[in-house]
């Protein structure tokens, strides 16, 4: 039953709904890359609190394969941020992805470029 | 289930889609280093097909689909009659075209107040038509099995039929199974393109699943594992590239412990298995002793 | 014209590079008729032990060179024993996937031991470059040119000159007629081995402190254009491997200045492809493996 209706859904079209925008700043704990990050959530330029947030990552190359556990974030000081601890396999480019869940349903892909003390946002 | 088990065993079902396309290539006696690219055609394709077409997603799978096998096909034309080490570098070759031409590949529309579609080297984002669904992670995860299962299902009825049969004679000797009367040329042509198909099958649920596709991704590691995939589990039979990916992915998800050793471990513990059983765990030896037991 | 020629010179420079390491790689696949992909990792981790020694203790360029020579021919060895001396018969897909095994085990060494993605090498040569009128060309780029000479006049020596060389050459010719003859085909490749990592290692060297910086991708990128060279010099023959790495090398720099890097990469690709499918005569794609 949950399958045939699965199937009516993928036969609908979508409602647009308004996008939450994120932003990530990490700080390098100096222990083999585990990364100390910030994540900011709005939606209309309104921060967006009370999200059930996990962040994982992904390597360009395989991403299939090359992806860290992801991990539940913390609600932050202010109002939208969030706390979250990466432990990374090596430091360079990852692909973060943040997947919301709660009342806000949604996954957000963003770009960092790791380094030894902090990140920077792929070029 | 927790979101990072639904996620090592969607990673392990989108993977065999790509090992299972190596596998056939390499029952038919030819290894290819270019299944990565049909995977990519069909990720972008179906991306293209849903996020920015608006067409549902299964229509835009079939699409994707028939692109990849097109893909493929167009690349096999070509080197029919290689052998060996000469296949494998026409494919790592046109792979890589592939793989660059994505690089080039800008095609964006605006949807709404942002742009959409592939930006070159900077990648594809916003397929989000699983999220715009409210489809969940473990509802798609259902669905990847189910596709697995039934691309399964028709592997094993053809290794039992006289095409599957046609199909080991090739990859044992071509010559041989040419003066059997066998239409070796076609019957290569065929297989390149269903391996084409299956990749970009598996390619399209990789782009919804991920939301985001990038050139990168489907670069030569991911060929050259799906390869060793098959290789490793073994070529009697289909579940042979399944057990390759579940004993890499398990594998490495399982020793997190390890970390940073575990492909030292696992690379080591390859090579050694392959000196004991060069067709893989599940050979042909091995598959013919467990049918006469059942 | 100034910039043809000094793209030529480029090029050439580029090529001899390509050559070297297209000239072990052709080695290893003339005796044993298997493409070993762990050939550029091995470099790869032999540079890497340079580097880990230079880091620690600061030596000289001579020892550098020294040990990432050893450490390749250690690697190569050791990828002969476990991944090609195995599988003499048949299983020729068996011996490259586990190769490619051997490429992440030296790969996760590599990143363990130096986990940066960039690490700096010495300098090999700390001037600026020679100008020949408008032209200029690198030191190291000279020294790359005399070392492909130099090795492939040894390695001429070697083969056609030395009782080894007899017997690799039969081998090449017919590994059961040469065991017939009392040839340990099994030493004879794991000799060629050695001797093709260590031209390896010399290669990696050479670029490594030509570049003056050392990352994980060069063992993937070594292992690609030594094959790319040996495919377009026609598989398995020496000179052929030289041609190739030089063509490659003129290619690469002329179709980078006219069409940038993505485009350079995509006909190289195309060449390849349309090579393979077309077959001209010099290209022996009967007995591939």
């Amino acid at each position: 039953m949950r399958f045939l209706l699965l199937i009516c859904v993928f036969l609908t079209t979508s409602a647009a709904a308004q996008r939450v925008d994120a932003n990530l700043d990490c700080k390098y704990t100096g222990k083999d890359f585990i990364y100390d990050c910030v994540i900011r959530l709005s939606r209309g330029g309104e921060p967006l609190s009370g999200a059930q947030l996990s962040v994982g990552a992904d390597m360009p190359s395989m991403p299939m394969a090359h992806s860290i556990k992801p991990v539940k974030a913390r609600s932050g000081k202010k109002p939208g941020e969030y706390a979250a601890r990466l432990d990374l396999e090596m430091p360079g480019e990852w692909t973060v992805k943040l997947r919301l869940a709660g009342p806000v349903r949604d996954l957000l892909i963003v770009h960092y470029n790791f380094t030894e003390s902090g990140t920077a946002p792929r070029k | 289930m927790d979101e990072y088990a639904i996620g090592v065993l969607t990673n392990i079902g989108l993977f065999s889609f790509v090992a299972l396309s190596a596998w056939l290539l390499l029952v038919a006696g030819e290894l290819s280093f270019g299944q990565q690219a049909f995977f990519g055609v069909g990720a972008y394709a179906a991306g293209i097909g849903t996020a920015m077409l608006g067409w549902p997603l299964p229509l835009a799978a079939l699409a994707a689909m028939a692109l990849g096998a097109a893909a493929a096909a167009l690349v096999g034309l070509p080197t029919l009659r290689l052998r060996g080490l000469y296949f494998t570098m026409a494919t790592l070759a046109a792979a890589e075209m592939l793989r660059i031409l994505f690089e080039l590949f800008h095609w964006q529309i605006a949807l709404g107040d942002e742009r959409i579609g592939p930006d070159g080297t900077q990648g594809f984002r916003g397929i989000r038509w699983m999220l715009e669904r409210g489809i969940e992670p473990l509802d798609f995860l259902a669905m990847v099995w189910i596709l697995l299962i039934g691309v399964m299902v028709i592997f094993l009825r053809v290794e039992n039929s006289r095409l599957g049969a046609t199909l080991r004679a090739l990859g044992h000797d071509p010559e041989l199974a040419r003066s059997a009367g066998i239409d070796v040329d076609r019957l290569k042509l065929g297989v390149v393109a269903a391996g084409g198909a299956l990749a970009a099958l598996g390619g399209a649920l990789f782009a919804h699943h991920n939301t985001y596709i990038e050139p990168r991704n489907f670069d030569i590691m991911l060929g050259v594992h799906s390869l060793a995939y098959g290789l490793i589990g073994g070529l009697g039979t289909a579940f042979g590239p399944l057990l390759g990916v579940v004993l890499d992915i398990g594998v490495l998800e399982a020793t997190r412990s390890l970390q940073g050793y575990r492909m030292i471990v696992f690379g080591g513990l390859v090579a050694v298995l392959l000196v004991f059983r060069p067709r893989g765990l599940l050979d042909e030896r091995v598959v013919h002793w467990i049918r006469s037991r059942a | 014209m100034i910039d043809f020629l000094q793209n030529t010179l480029d090029g050439l420079a580029l090529g001899s590079s390509y050559a070297l390491l297209a000239l072990g790689f052709t080695l290893i696949f003339g005796v044993l008729r298997r493409a070993n992909l762990a050939y550029g990792p091995a470099i790869m981790l032999g540079c890497y032990c340079a580097t880990w020694a230079y880091l620690k203790t600061g030596i000289g360029l001579l020892f550098l060179a020294l040990i990432a020579v050893a450490g390749s021919t250690l690697a190569g060895v050791y990828v002969e024993r476990l991944c090609f001396a195995p599988h003499r018969k048949g299983a020729a897909a068996a011996a490259m996937v586990a190769s490619f095994a051997l490429w992440m085990q030296f790969e996760e060494l590599a990143t363990l031991a130096l986990p940066r993605h960039l690490y700096a090498f010495p300098a090999l040569y700390a001037g600026g470059p020679l100008s020949l009128g408008r032209l200029t060309l690198r030191v190291e780029s000279l020294v790359m040119l005399v070392a492909a000479i130099l090795v492939c006049a040894a390695l001429w020596r070697i083969l056609y000159r030395s009782r080894f060389g007899t017997a690799v050459r039969a081998v090449i010719d017919s590994p059961a007629a040469a065991e017939l003859s009392g040839i340990s085909v099994s030493a004879v490749s794991l000799q060629v081995f050695a001797l093709a990592s260590a031209i390896g290692g010399l290669a990696g060297f050479l670029i490594v402190s030509g570049n003056e910086q050392v990352t994980p991708m060069l063992g993937m990128w070594s292992t690609l254009k030594g094959m790319l060279a040996m495919m377009l010099g026609g598989l398995g023959s020496l000179p052929g491997a030289i041609a190739g790495g030089v063509a490659l090398g003129l290619r690469e720099a002329h179709s980078q200045w006219y069409l940038g890097p993505q485009l350079r990469d995509f006909i190289a690709y195309l060449l390849l492809f349309v090579l393979l499918a077309v077959r001209p005569p010099w290209m022996n794609t009967r007995s591939a493996y």
